[in-house]
Protein backbone atom coordinates (compact mmCIF):
# COMPACT_ATOMS: atom_id res chain seq x y z
CA UNK A 1 0.00 0.00 0.00
CA UNK A 2 1.32 3.41 -0.91
CA UNK A 3 0.91 6.14 1.65
CA UNK A 4 1.57 9.86 1.35
CA UNK A 5 2.31 11.59 4.61
CA UNK A 6 2.29 15.35 5.03
CA UNK A 7 5.10 16.09 7.41
CA UNK A 8 5.91 19.82 7.58
CA UNK A 9 8.75 19.19 9.97
CA UNK A 10 12.23 20.63 10.08
CA UNK A 11 14.48 18.21 8.22
CA UNK A 12 17.02 18.43 11.02
CA UNK A 13 14.25 18.03 13.61
CA UNK A 14 15.90 15.21 15.55
CA UNK A 15 19.13 17.16 15.85
CA UNK A 16 17.35 20.42 16.66
CA UNK A 17 15.26 18.78 19.41
CA UNK A 18 18.46 17.54 21.00
CA UNK A 19 19.88 21.05 20.82
CA UNK A 20 16.76 22.41 22.54
CA UNK A 21 17.11 19.81 25.30
CA UNK A 22 20.69 20.92 25.79
CA UNK A 23 19.57 24.54 25.87
CA UNK A 24 17.03 23.77 28.64
CA UNK A 25 19.68 21.93 30.57
CA UNK A 26 22.13 24.85 30.26
CA UNK A 27 19.36 27.27 31.26
CA UNK A 28 18.66 25.23 34.41
CA UNK A 29 22.33 25.22 35.41
CA UNK A 30 22.78 28.88 34.40
CA UNK A 31 25.62 27.92 32.06
CA UNK A 32 26.56 30.32 29.28
CA UNK A 33 27.56 28.37 26.16
CA UNK A 34 29.66 29.73 23.31
CA UNK A 35 30.20 27.76 20.09
CA UNK A 36 33.53 28.77 18.50
CA UNK A 37 33.80 28.30 14.75
CA UNK A 38 36.67 29.13 12.39
CA UNK A 39 39.01 27.63 9.84
CA UNK A 40 41.88 25.51 11.22
CA UNK A 41 44.73 27.54 12.67
CA UNK A 42 42.93 30.82 13.28
CA UNK A 43 43.60 30.70 17.01
CA UNK A 44 40.55 29.17 18.70
CA UNK A 45 42.50 27.10 21.22
CA UNK A 46 45.00 29.86 21.99
CA UNK A 47 42.15 32.31 22.60
CA UNK A 48 40.49 29.75 24.89
CA UNK A 49 43.73 29.20 26.82
CA UNK A 50 44.02 32.93 27.47
CA UNK A 51 40.31 33.21 28.25
CA UNK A 52 40.15 30.48 30.89
CA UNK A 53 43.40 31.79 32.39
CA UNK A 54 41.92 35.27 32.78
CA UNK A 55 38.58 34.06 34.09
CA UNK A 56 40.20 31.67 36.56
CA UNK A 57 39.06 32.37 40.13
CA UNK A 58 36.22 34.59 38.91
CA UNK A 59 33.95 32.15 37.07
CA UNK A 60 34.17 28.41 36.46
CA UNK A 61 34.78 27.22 32.89
CA UNK A 62 34.95 24.00 30.90
CA UNK A 63 35.78 23.25 27.28
CA UNK A 64 34.55 20.70 24.76
CA UNK A 65 37.04 20.27 21.94
CA UNK A 66 36.05 18.93 18.54
CA UNK A 67 38.73 17.58 16.24
CA UNK A 68 39.14 14.94 13.58
CA UNK A 69 42.08 13.42 15.48
CA UNK A 70 44.31 13.80 18.59
CA UNK A 71 43.68 14.93 22.16
CA UNK A 72 46.10 17.84 21.71
CA UNK A 73 43.60 20.63 22.25
CA UNK A 74 41.92 19.10 25.32
CA UNK A 75 45.39 18.47 26.80
CA UNK A 76 46.27 22.15 26.37
CA UNK A 77 43.16 23.18 28.30
CA UNK A 78 43.59 20.52 31.01
CA UNK A 79 47.16 21.73 31.53
CA UNK A 80 45.58 24.93 32.85
CA UNK A 81 43.54 23.01 35.43
CA UNK A 82 40.28 23.46 33.51
CA UNK A 83 38.03 20.45 32.77
CA UNK A 84 38.04 19.58 29.08
CA UNK A 85 36.65 16.79 26.95
CA UNK A 86 37.90 15.89 23.49
CA UNK A 87 35.39 14.72 20.90
CA UNK A 88 37.06 12.89 18.02
CA UNK A 89 34.91 13.01 14.93
CA UNK A 90 37.04 10.57 12.96
CA UNK A 91 36.69 12.53 9.76
CA UNK A 92 33.41 14.38 10.22
CA UNK A 93 33.78 18.12 9.65
CA UNK A 94 31.47 19.45 12.39
CA UNK A 95 30.01 18.72 15.82
CA UNK A 96 26.32 17.96 16.36
CA UNK A 97 24.07 18.10 19.42
CA UNK A 98 24.21 14.35 19.95
CA UNK A 99 27.99 14.52 20.37
CA UNK A 100 27.67 17.35 22.88
CA UNK A 101 25.17 15.32 24.94
CA UNK A 102 27.38 12.27 25.10
CA UNK A 103 30.53 14.40 25.40
CA UNK A 104 29.27 16.00 28.62
CA UNK A 105 28.48 12.55 30.06
CA UNK A 106 31.64 10.79 28.86
CA UNK A 107 33.87 13.65 29.90
CA UNK A 108 32.17 13.89 33.30
CA UNK A 109 32.09 17.66 32.84
CA UNK A 110 30.75 19.54 35.88
CA UNK A 111 28.12 22.31 35.68
CA UNK A 112 30.12 25.48 35.12
CA UNK A 113 29.46 29.17 34.53
CA UNK A 114 30.78 29.20 30.97
CA UNK A 115 31.10 26.22 28.64
CA UNK A 116 33.13 26.78 25.50
CA UNK A 117 32.63 24.45 22.56
CA UNK A 118 35.48 24.56 20.09
CA UNK A 119 34.07 23.23 16.85
CA UNK A 120 36.04 21.35 14.20
CA UNK A 121 38.11 23.81 12.14
CA UNK A 122 35.78 24.56 9.22
CA UNK A 123 33.89 27.68 8.14
CA UNK A 124 31.08 25.87 6.34
CA UNK A 125 29.46 22.79 7.89
CA UNK A 126 29.42 23.78 11.60
CA UNK A 127 27.29 26.77 10.56
CA UNK A 128 24.19 24.59 10.14
CA UNK A 129 24.31 22.65 13.42
CA UNK A 130 22.72 24.02 16.59
CA UNK A 131 24.58 22.75 19.66
CA UNK A 132 22.27 24.34 22.21
CA UNK A 133 24.64 27.29 22.51
CA UNK A 134 23.72 30.83 23.52
CA UNK A 135 25.74 32.28 20.68
CA UNK A 136 28.16 31.39 17.93
CA UNK A 137 31.54 33.06 17.73
CA UNK A 138 33.35 33.14 14.40
CA UNK A 139 37.11 33.73 14.42
CA UNK A 140 39.16 35.03 11.53
CA UNK A 141 42.91 35.57 11.80
CA UNK A 142 44.48 38.44 9.90
CA UNK A 143 46.80 35.97 8.15
CA UNK A 144 43.85 34.31 6.42
CA UNK A 145 43.14 37.23 4.09
CA UNK A 146 40.66 40.06 4.15
CA UNK A 147 37.97 38.68 1.83
CA UNK A 148 36.89 35.75 3.99
CA UNK A 149 33.60 37.19 5.33
CA UNK A 150 32.19 37.66 1.83
CA UNK A 151 33.58 34.30 0.68
CA UNK A 152 32.09 32.38 3.62
CA UNK A 153 29.08 34.57 4.33
CA UNK A 154 26.75 32.15 6.14
CA UNK A 155 28.82 31.83 9.30
CA UNK A 156 29.48 35.57 9.47
CA UNK A 157 25.76 36.23 9.03
CA UNK A 158 24.86 33.76 11.79
CA UNK A 159 27.53 34.33 14.43
CA UNK A 160 26.56 37.01 16.96
CA UNK A 161 30.20 37.69 17.65
CA UNK A 162 33.08 37.88 15.18
CA UNK A 163 36.62 37.94 16.54
CA UNK A 164 39.50 39.06 14.33
CA UNK A 165 42.54 37.32 15.82
CA UNK A 166 46.34 37.65 15.59
CA UNK A 167 46.16 41.44 15.37
CA UNK A 168 49.86 41.51 16.33
CA UNK A 169 50.54 40.31 12.76
CA UNK A 170 48.78 43.30 11.17
CA UNK A 171 52.04 45.14 10.38
CA UNK A 172 53.34 42.07 8.53
CA UNK A 173 50.42 40.94 6.39
CA UNK A 174 48.18 42.65 3.84
CA UNK A 175 44.86 42.86 5.70
CA UNK A 176 42.42 45.74 5.37
CA UNK A 177 40.87 45.72 8.85
CA UNK A 178 38.29 48.38 8.04
CA UNK A 179 37.13 46.51 4.96
CA UNK A 180 36.70 43.28 6.95
CA UNK A 181 34.79 45.07 9.70
CA UNK A 182 32.55 46.56 7.01
CA UNK A 183 31.95 43.18 5.35
CA UNK A 184 30.95 41.61 8.66
CA UNK A 185 28.70 44.56 9.54
CA UNK A 186 26.85 44.26 6.24
CA UNK A 187 26.40 40.49 6.64
CA UNK A 188 25.26 40.81 10.23
CA UNK A 189 24.16 44.37 11.05
CA UNK A 190 23.38 43.49 14.69
CA UNK A 191 26.56 41.55 15.43
CA UNK A 192 29.63 42.49 17.45
CA UNK A 193 33.11 42.61 15.92
CA UNK A 194 36.20 42.43 18.14
CA UNK A 195 39.88 42.61 17.19
CA UNK A 196 42.49 41.06 19.47
CA UNK A 197 45.82 39.34 19.88
CA UNK A 198 45.80 36.34 22.22
CA UNK A 199 49.61 36.32 22.32
CA UNK A 200 50.13 40.02 23.04
CA UNK A 201 46.92 40.55 25.00
CA UNK A 202 45.69 43.55 22.97
CA UNK A 203 41.90 43.64 22.85
CA UNK A 204 41.47 40.60 25.10
CA UNK A 205 39.74 42.61 27.83
CA UNK A 206 36.95 43.49 25.38
CA UNK A 207 36.33 39.79 24.74
CA UNK A 208 36.43 38.95 28.46
CA UNK A 209 34.03 41.84 29.22
CA UNK A 210 31.65 40.56 26.55
CA UNK A 211 31.64 37.13 28.22
CA UNK A 212 31.09 38.68 31.66
CA UNK A 213 28.17 40.71 30.39
CA UNK A 214 26.61 37.75 28.53
CA UNK A 215 26.97 35.61 31.67
CA UNK A 216 25.34 38.31 33.79
CA UNK A 217 22.41 38.48 31.34
CA UNK A 218 22.07 34.70 31.40
CA UNK A 219 22.10 34.59 35.20
CA UNK A 220 19.42 37.25 35.42
CA UNK A 221 17.29 35.31 32.93
CA UNK A 222 17.62 32.01 34.81
CA UNK A 223 16.78 33.44 38.27
CA UNK B 1 26.63 14.71 3.72
CA UNK B 2 25.78 15.18 7.39
CA UNK B 3 22.61 16.97 6.39
CA UNK B 4 21.61 14.20 3.98
CA UNK B 5 22.04 11.69 6.82
CA UNK B 6 19.86 13.81 9.12
CA UNK B 7 17.19 14.25 6.42
CA UNK B 8 17.13 10.51 5.88
CA UNK B 9 16.92 9.91 9.63
CA UNK B 10 13.94 12.26 9.88
CA UNK B 11 12.28 10.44 6.95
CA UNK B 12 12.79 7.07 8.61
CA UNK B 13 11.41 8.32 11.94
CA UNK B 14 8.33 9.62 10.14
CA UNK B 15 7.77 6.40 8.22
CA UNK B 16 8.14 4.35 11.41
CA UNK B 17 5.69 6.66 13.19
CA UNK B 18 3.14 5.83 10.47
CA UNK B 19 3.47 2.08 10.65
CA UNK B 20 6.75 1.55 8.79
CA UNK B 21 7.53 0.67 5.21
CA UNK B 22 9.75 1.45 2.29
CA UNK B 23 10.42 5.11 1.50
CA UNK B 24 9.68 6.06 -2.13
CA UNK B 25 9.94 9.83 -2.21
CA UNK B 26 10.68 12.73 0.13
CA UNK B 27 9.93 16.36 -0.66
CA UNK B 28 12.22 18.88 0.99
CA UNK B 29 11.91 22.68 1.05
CA UNK B 30 15.36 24.27 0.88
CA UNK B 31 15.69 28.01 1.47
CA UNK B 32 18.12 30.27 -0.31
CA UNK B 33 19.54 31.31 3.08
CA UNK B 34 19.78 27.78 4.50
CA UNK B 35 23.41 27.48 3.35
CA UNK B 36 22.50 24.16 1.74
CA UNK B 37 23.39 23.56 -1.90
CA UNK B 38 20.58 21.53 -3.54
CA UNK B 39 22.78 19.77 -6.09
CA UNK B 40 25.28 18.65 -3.48
CA UNK B 41 22.49 17.55 -1.17
CA UNK B 42 20.90 15.48 -3.95
CA UNK B 43 24.27 13.87 -4.61
CA UNK B 44 24.82 13.13 -0.91
CA UNK B 45 21.29 11.73 -0.67
CA UNK B 46 22.10 9.17 -3.35
CA UNK B 47 25.14 8.07 -1.38
CA UNK B 48 23.17 7.84 1.87
CA UNK B 49 20.33 5.69 0.55
CA UNK B 50 22.35 3.60 -1.91
CA UNK B 51 22.99 0.78 0.55
CA UNK B 52 19.92 1.32 2.71
CA UNK B 53 16.62 -0.59 2.57
CA UNK B 54 15.23 2.52 0.86
CA UNK B 55 17.60 2.42 -2.12
CA UNK B 56 16.08 4.25 -5.07
CA UNK B 57 13.99 6.65 -2.96
CA UNK B 58 13.74 10.00 -4.66
CA UNK B 59 14.56 13.33 -3.02
CA UNK B 60 12.55 16.20 -4.53
CA UNK B 61 13.88 19.62 -3.61
CA UNK B 62 11.66 22.71 -3.58
CA UNK B 63 13.74 25.87 -3.78
CA UNK B 64 12.53 28.74 -1.57
CA UNK B 65 13.95 32.15 -2.49
CA UNK B 66 14.97 34.56 0.24
CA UNK B 67 12.28 37.03 1.31
CA UNK B 68 13.96 40.12 2.68
CA UNK B 69 12.44 43.54 3.20
CA UNK B 70 13.72 46.97 4.02
CA UNK B 71 11.84 48.58 6.90
CA UNK B 72 12.98 51.98 5.74
CA UNK B 73 11.95 51.72 2.05
CA UNK B 74 9.04 49.41 2.95
CA UNK B 75 9.76 47.19 -0.04
CA UNK B 76 10.90 43.65 -0.72
CA UNK B 77 14.54 43.63 -1.79
CA UNK B 78 15.92 40.94 -4.03
CA UNK B 79 19.04 39.17 -2.98
CA UNK B 80 21.93 39.76 -5.34
CA UNK B 81 23.17 36.46 -6.73
CA UNK B 82 25.57 34.79 -4.31
CA UNK B 83 25.39 37.66 -1.84
CA UNK B 84 24.43 37.40 1.81
CA UNK B 85 24.50 41.12 2.39
CA UNK B 86 21.83 42.13 4.87
CA UNK B 87 21.85 45.83 4.09
CA UNK B 88 19.39 47.52 1.77
CA UNK B 89 21.15 48.25 -1.53
CA UNK B 90 19.20 51.52 -1.81
CA UNK B 91 19.27 53.07 1.65
CA UNK B 92 21.83 50.98 3.56
CA UNK B 93 19.49 50.02 6.40
CA UNK B 94 19.48 46.45 7.79
CA UNK B 95 17.09 44.15 5.91
CA UNK B 96 14.45 42.16 7.73
CA UNK B 97 14.61 38.50 6.67
CA UNK B 98 11.20 36.83 6.56
CA UNK B 99 11.92 33.69 4.59
CA UNK B 100 14.65 31.67 2.97
CA UNK B 101 15.93 29.72 5.97
CA UNK B 102 13.80 26.65 5.19
CA UNK B 103 15.20 23.16 5.52
CA UNK B 104 11.87 21.42 5.97
CA UNK B 105 10.55 18.01 5.11
CA UNK B 106 7.26 18.81 3.37
CA UNK B 107 5.86 15.35 2.74
CA UNK B 108 6.93 11.86 1.87
CA UNK B 109 5.47 8.77 0.31
CA UNK B 110 6.22 5.21 1.30
CA UNK B 111 4.93 1.71 0.75
CA UNK B 112 3.72 -0.27 3.67
CA UNK B 113 4.84 -3.88 3.93
CA UNK B 114 1.34 -5.40 3.75
CA UNK B 115 -0.29 -5.95 0.39
CA UNK B 116 -3.50 -4.00 0.87
CA UNK B 117 -4.02 -1.89 -2.24
CA UNK B 118 -5.03 1.63 -1.32
CA UNK B 119 -3.22 3.95 -3.72
CA UNK B 120 -2.54 7.48 -2.60
CA UNK B 121 -4.17 7.27 0.84
CA UNK B 122 -3.53 10.52 2.65
CA UNK B 123 -2.56 10.54 6.27
CA UNK B 124 -2.28 13.85 8.09
CA UNK B 125 1.09 14.26 9.78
Amino acid sequence: MKQVVTVKRRALAASEERAENLRSRFAASGTLVANLISSPGSGKTTLLEETVRRLNGEVTTAVIEGDVATENDADRIRALGVPAHQILTGGACHLDARQIETGIEDGGLPDVDILFIENVGNLICPTTYDLGEDFKVVLLSVAEGDDKPVKYPAIFARAEVAVITKSDLLPHVPFDLESVQGQIASLNPNGTVLTLSSLEGDGLEGWIDLLRSRLETKRRASV
Amino acid sequence: MGIAIEVYRTCRETVEAHGGGRLRQARLAVGELSAVEPELLAYAWEAVIEDSPDAGAELVIEWCPADQRCASCGEAKERASGSWMRLCPDCGMPLEVRGGNELDLVDLSFETVDNVSDEGAKVAG
